[in-house]
């Protein structure tokens, strides 16, 4: 009867781990490089560089990948957009891009926060979100309705007061979720690893994480980052951040980057290459959604030269006196 | 012929839902400036200031009076446009350009910033502003 146990445990084991091995990124047998005290090297500087959508839009709803012909076509098209890019006579003239690869909410004015004159990776994805299968944001009844008032009033207002604009706008953050693969500059984020840390420095606001992996418990202080700590498991850091301070209650430009108490994050880097990296996080808040999500996301590591610049964003910053000028205007017209 | 067009229609739309990352952004065009209120600007640049999040282009126009303005034009954030190739000797002190933009909402001399031509006709992009800039061929 023991031997019956044991052999079911063993069972039970290898099933895990045969579920646990096909949520592992394809590594195709590379193996990375290591810091001199051991740990995988995950240093540079690294981007998120294809237009894979957070959500599955409607058209693939249902599949989780192109097709070969879709993705030779969006090839075709990034292809065309790096010759224009080449062509361009003067450097910041270069990369124009067409209405119909404008980024952002119809905005095609956009584009170049999306670009720095590199070529956009094309995948199959169809989204980033690979969890639930619908690839769709599982948002709590009032947390969509959160999100419609959140995209209603982004670049509409009321600009009452210097409240009103997002977080964003007010050079705060755009929160810890969206960090390693979005970000108006592109999402450029340094790696840096120290013995017993690994510390990320996102472009963006210079927001920065520094992550003990030292096996320390996190702290209990609540944070606008919440409080991260990370292990190894094999070749992957896995961080989990909780203890976040709660600004449910602040603007987001979108409703699924705010963090409130009960947000817990957990992000899983593997490097699969030279320059790629397999990053994933999965997201679960009771507060904003329904159950748990993940999205997994090619981050790309980009040339040893390149650098994170200079991101003060207050200072000499017109936006916030020419918001509330504007929102001065629209609402006496509202008035007459 | 007519699937033809519809095959393509597709296929431009497939495009844009494709490139449609959801991404947060900057401040809103439409917060501050008026799409409806064009401006062409003949000008020479006085100085450009690189911070962030947008860049801001000052220069003097002069008037059919003969008198100065001292313009403000909004450009794309100092980082990005310097990874594209934009650098400090891209717009010299006392260098003759034509600004096209919008005006500001509240009528001050700033406006935002979509295209620079020089004096001897090369044009370069800075990238204007967020949400709402009008679709006017130029992007």
């Amino acid at each position: 009867m023991t031997n019956w146990r044991f052999v079911g445990g063993l069972l039970v084991a290898a099933a895990i781990g045969t579920l646990v091995a096909a949520q592992q990124p394809a590594t195709g047998g590379w193996a990375p490089p290591k810091t001199p005290w051991g740990d995988p090297d995950l240093q540079g500087v690294w981007r998120y560089e294809a237009s894979v959508p957070l959500e599955r839009p409607a058209q693939f709803a249902g599949r989780a990948s192109l097709t070969d012909e879709e993705v030779a076509r969006n090839q075709k098209l990034e292809d065309e957009q790096a010759a224009q890019r080449l062509a361009g006579a003067e450097g910041a003239a270069v990369g124009r891009r067409s209405v119909g690869e404008s980024p952002i909410r119809g905005n095609e004015y956009n584009s170049f926060w999306q670009d720095h004159g590199r070529p956009r990776q094309v995948y199959k994805q169809t989204s980033l979100v690979v969890d639930p299968a619908d690839g769709r944001i599982p948002y709590t009844p009032d947390a969509k309705k959160a999100d419609a008032r959140a995209s209603a009033r982004y670049g509409a207002g009321p600009y009452e007061s210097f409240l009103d604009p997002d977080t964003g706008e007010r050079c705060l953050t755009d929160g810890v979720t969206a960090l390693m693969w979005q970000g108006p500059n592109g999402g450029h984020n340094r790696i840096v690893q120290s013995q017993g840390y690994v510390t990320i420095l996102h472009e963006e606001y210079l927001d920065r994480r520094i992550i003990p992996v030292d096996g320390r418990q996190a702290s209990g202080i609540r944070q606008w980052f919440g409080n991260a700590v990370a292990r190894w498991e094999g070749s992957t850091l896995v961080v989990e951040t909780a203890n976040f301070v709660d600004r449910t209650n602040y603007e987001w430009a979108t409703i699924f980057m705010r963090p409130s108490e009960t947000l817990r994050l957990v992000e899983r880097f593997t490097r699969t290459g030279a320059t790629t990296m397999d990053y994933r996080i999965t997201v679960e808040d009771p507060a904003t959604f329904a159950r748990a999500w993940t999205a997994q996301i090619p981050i790309t590591r980009l040339p040893d030269e390149t650098l994170i610049y200079e991101y003060a964003c207050h200072e000499g910053n017109y936006a916030m006196p020419n918001l509330l000028a504007g929102g001065r205007i629209d609402a006496a017209k509202r008035q007459r | 012929m007519r699937t033809h067009h519809a095959t393509l229609l597709l296929g431009a739309l497939a495009a844009i839902v494709w490139c449609t990352t959801g991404t947060s952004a900057h401040h809103a065009f439409a917060a501050e400036f008026d799409s409806t209120k064009p401006i062409k600007l003949r000008g020479t640049v006085v100085k450009m200031e690189w911070i962030n999040p947008h860049t801001w282009l000052h220069l003097d126009v002069k008037r059919p009076d003969g008198k100065t303005e001292r313009w403000m034009i909004e450009g794309g954030p100092p980082n990005a446009l310097y990874r594209r190739g934009f650098s400090q000797k891209s717009l010299p002190v006392g260098a003759e350009l034509v600004v096209e933009g919008f005006r500001a909402k509240d009528g001050s001399l700033k406006g935002n910033g979509r295209e620079l031509t020089f004096a001897d006709g090369r044009r370069l992009f800075v990238g204007s502003s967020g949400t709402g800039a009008p679709r006017d061929g130029k992007d």
